[in-house]
């Protein structure tokens, strides 16, 4: 009778010590990443422009991918029909997102366009290695570079630029994000969203009338024009907000590209259930407004309860009101007065 | 028993049928034997680079009042030389070029080689004029700038080149020596 | 039987031999080819040469304390010129677009010249020449009797500005220049069209990238965030590679170009001129 006793009590610790430890962790695979084999013949990442994401990874075993950017110095318009230098990967602020699991071998080539005027390179916080492969893809204007890195880490990264001089190259919006996914892949959600946040620095070109360009006085005195979401004012508002249903789970991946500011991401109206912290492994919960490091990015996930329009912001709220870091998420579903209940009956 | 002597010439025979197959006839547009550049090796004798040994090239930069990485070259080259077996031995020249042509002489060269104990057929010590040194750098994609009267700071590569003078492979920095021997085995056996 | 072991002893020995000389005879064959060489057909270029009294300065890459001397020299007032390039391919054949060794170039070479000896379509035969490799620029230099510029000479000149022979340290010396390099399509301007610098040089900025002499002594990864400390096994003594002059973002840009480019590379915006010694000393 003991034994059972105490057979019982030992399987209810355990129950209770396993259930709780898997609440606050991702399951990351206990391989050792490095040791993971990449099977197969290199294939091309598929690679997306913001707001969207490629395909989840899902149960794949690693692979071998093969990511091809192109760098190029354009002209875009800023916001309202102002015209501004961007400097871009994949022709897009912010650059491609790419997404990988944790033991792929990602070949990573880099081509700079030959109508570019200054050598580019990339940097992705994602490689462990020199400078994070900018040194071995250092391409001058028309040539090509190329190296290899295992993901050993999960997690989602920035990548950027990281020529000389680098907070200028930054500044015209060389930055994406790249996801390490967990063996399995993330757990499932209904939406998932790629925003990354970017201060701008900006004066009138003196050889092109109307076109601005950096500033680098302003930078370094960390003193934006705007602050940006995707590189443009209004590229989530409008006909372009995000959009999920009542019911639908949401995950975003923020990215901040910086040069400088650290963002206060907030939601109007909306808690993170979840929280990845920085971007990394552990969770928080219940979170009102996120810090999310220059350079760095975060995950976030909530469930959508409630229909409206709900405002993304930098709760550094002058940026949000007058320097355009601001966007919206339009919630379609029936309403659902428990959650939320506008209507009040007029007091006699 | 004269029978089994017969076919043991025999066999030598057809061995060295085989050395004769390499084919030099055209010089290959990307060879580096296209320099007109006039070298002076460690026992003093002219030549073009042309006049190497028809053998796999390992070669490397240096100079030899170096103290700080290129003893460490020097290292990576002997023992490179080392791991090869005597059949590939045959097939490998090594090559050591002087960025300071005006410290280096012929002679100090020798003297390096033999302290060194780089002595043999397969040792190649050269020297030329500032301008050619640096053409020659510049084929190889090799960084160098002289820093004080004794001092340069350089790049360290260490590049293999086919028999035809095709450059074939290069490693840099913490060079991984068993990686060059795969790579010189690689290109010989071609 | 005796004697029939004889002869065919006789004959495989006969074989051996035939087969060790045959070696020989490849090595022979090897020797007897002709001396490499690089003649080059002089030619004129009629270039006005502006003379450059040197002395010292504060190089971009280096200890902080050291300044460079830089001796006397004359250089060419502008860039080499596409009609001036096409004179030196005509009398050289071998630097010709179908004719030059993958050695000494990429094959981007004169990418938009339609042959050998045709200039492209719209292009000025004023304008600079581009696409060009530096053993290309090298072997013009050569043709006319020049070379090309050291990269201490060059970034020497590179100080000034229309009026100031170092205006490294006024407010807008670096902007205006980086405005300058943010143009795209410059490179089809001819030479000449803006004002000279304070020595008579003209288009340091406005026009193109150009070769010099030692581009390849830049000792840096191009990873500027290293700052002091490069890698000591990727350059041995790799004490040089910290930079003197953060805020001059324009000379990183130029530097971040040289560190990125290889002797046989060819670049859209990437030409070259020439200078030369001098053994007159004004002051």
């Amino acid at each position: 009778m003991k034994i059972r006793n105490l057979v019982h009590l030992f399987s209810m610790i355990a129950l209770t010590v396993i259930v709780s430890c898997n609440t606050n962790q991702v399951n990351t695979s206990t391989e050792n990443a490095i040791d993971i084999v990449a099977e197969g013949t290199p294939e091309v990442a598929e690679i997306t422009g913001a707001p969207k994401v490629p395909k989840p990874i899902g149960d794949r075993a690693a692979k071998k991918l093969i990511v091809n950017l192109v760098t190029t110095e354009i002209e875009g318009i800023i916001a309202d029909s102002i015209p501004y230098t961007f400097w871009t990967f994949n022709n897009t602020v912010p650059g491609s997102f790419i997404r990988v699991r944790i033991g792929d071998e990602i070949t990573v080539n880099l081509k700079n366009d030959a109508n570019s005027v200054l050598p580019h390179n990339i940097d992705l916080h994602a490689v462990t290695g020199p400078g994070g492969g900018a040194p071995a893809s250092s391409s001058a204007p028309g040539k090509e570079t190329s190296f290899t890195f295992k993901a050993i880490n999960t997690g989602l990264y920035v990548y950027h630029c990281a020529a000389p001089p680098v907070p200028m190259h930054i500044g015209n919006g060389m930055y994406g994000l790249i996801l390490v996914e967990p063996a399995g892949g993330l757990p499932k959600v209904d939406k998932e969203y790629y925003i990354m946040q970017g201060d701008f620095y900006t004066k009138a070109s003196n050889i092109k009338k109307g076109l601005m360009e950096f500033d680098n006085d302003k930078a370094v005195a960390e003193n934006p024009d705007y602050v940006l979401f995707n590189g443009k004012k209004g590229a989530l508002l409008g006909a372009n907000m995000i959009e999920a249903k009542v019911g639908e789970t949401v995950r975003l991946f923020i990215g901040n590209g910086g040069p400088n500011l650290t963002s206060s991401f907030h939601v109007i109206g909306e808690i993170f259930d979840r929280v990845y912290l920085e971007g990394g492994t552990t969770i928080s919960q219940n979170i009102q407004t996120t810090m999310i490091p220059a350079g760095g990015a975060v995950i976030v996930e909530f469930k959508c309860e409630v229909p409206g329009e709900y405002v993304l912001v930098d709760h550094s709220l002058s940026r949000a009101f007058n320097k355009g870091a601001i966007g919206k998420l339009k919630v379609t579903g029936e309403a659902n007065p428990k959650v939320f209940n506008a209507k009040t009956m007029a007091k006699e | 028993m004269k029978y089994i002597l017969s076919s043991i010439l025999f066999l030598f025979l057809l061995n060295s049928c085989k050395e004769v197959k390499k084919d030099r006839s055209a010089l290959p547009r990307n060879s580096i034997f296209n320099l007109s550049s006039v070298w002076t090796n460690q026992d003093g004798k002219d030549l073009q680079l042309k006049d190497l040994p028809n053998k796999t090239l390992v070669v490397v930069m240096i100079y030899t009042t170096c103290k700080s990485a290129c003893p460490i070259l020097v290292g990576k080259m002997k023992a490179i030389e080392g791991k090869f077996t005597r059949k590939i031995k045959e097939d490998i020249a090594l090559v050591l070029v002087s960025i300071d042509p005006k410290t280096d002489t012929p002679e100090k060269l020798k003297a390096f080689a033999k302290s060194n104990g780089m002595v043999g057929e397969q040792w190649i010590f050269l020297r030329s004029t500032e301008e050619a040194t640096q053409e020659f750098a510049n084929v190889l994609a090799m960084k160098y700038k002289k820093i004080s009267p004794i001092d340069f700071s350089h790049s360290n590569i260490i590049s293999v080149f086919s028999a035809d003078g095709k450059l074939m492979s290069q490693e840099e920095g913490n060079i991984d020596v068993n990686k060059v021997v795969e790579n010189v085995e690689k290109v010989t056996n071609q | 039987m005796k004697k029939k072991f004889d002869i065919a002893d006789c004959f495989l020995l006969f074989i051996l031999i035939s087969a060790c000389t045959q070696n020989k005879q490849h090595d022979l064959d090897r020797e007897e080819q002709k001396i490499i060489t690089d003649t080059l057909v002089p030619i004129t270029a009629v270039v006005k040469m502006v003379y450059i009294s040197g002395g010292e300065y504060k190089p971009f890459y280096g200890p902080d304390t050291v300044l460079v001397k830089v001796i006397p020299f004359v250089i060419d007032e502008r860039a080499v010129t596409n009609q001036e390039y096409l004179a030196f391919v005509t009398k050289n054949p071998q630097w010709r677009k179908s004719a030059i060794k993958p050695l000494y170039s990429d094959s981007n070479y004169l990418k938009d010249w339609p042959t050998d000896l045709q200039l492209p379509k719209n292009a000025k035969p004023n304008a600079p020449v581009c696409n060009v490799s530096w053993f290309a620029a090298k072997a013009y230099a050569k043709t006319v009797g020049k070379r090309l510029p050291t990269l201490d000479e060059w970034e020497f000149i590179a100080m000034a500005d229309e009026i100031t022979a170092n205006a490294r340290n006024k407010k807008n010396y670096s902007d205006a220049i980086i405005d300058l390099y943010l143009q795209k399509n410059r490179q089809y301007n001819e030479v000449k069209l803006s004002k000279p610098n304070y020595w008579g040089v003209y288009n340091m900025f406005d026009l193109i990238w150009e070769w010099t002499d030692d581009f390849n002594s830049i000792l840096s990864t191009n990873d500027s965030r290293a700052g002091q400390y490069d890698d000591k096994e990727l350059f041995c003594a790799g004490s040089a590679t910290s930079s003197t002059d953060i805020l001059n973002y324009a000379a990183f840009m130029r530097f971040a170009l040289r560190t990125s480019i290889k002797a046989h590379y060819t670049i859209g915006n990437l030409g070259f001129r020439c200078a030369k010694d001098t053994a007159i000393k004004l002051n």
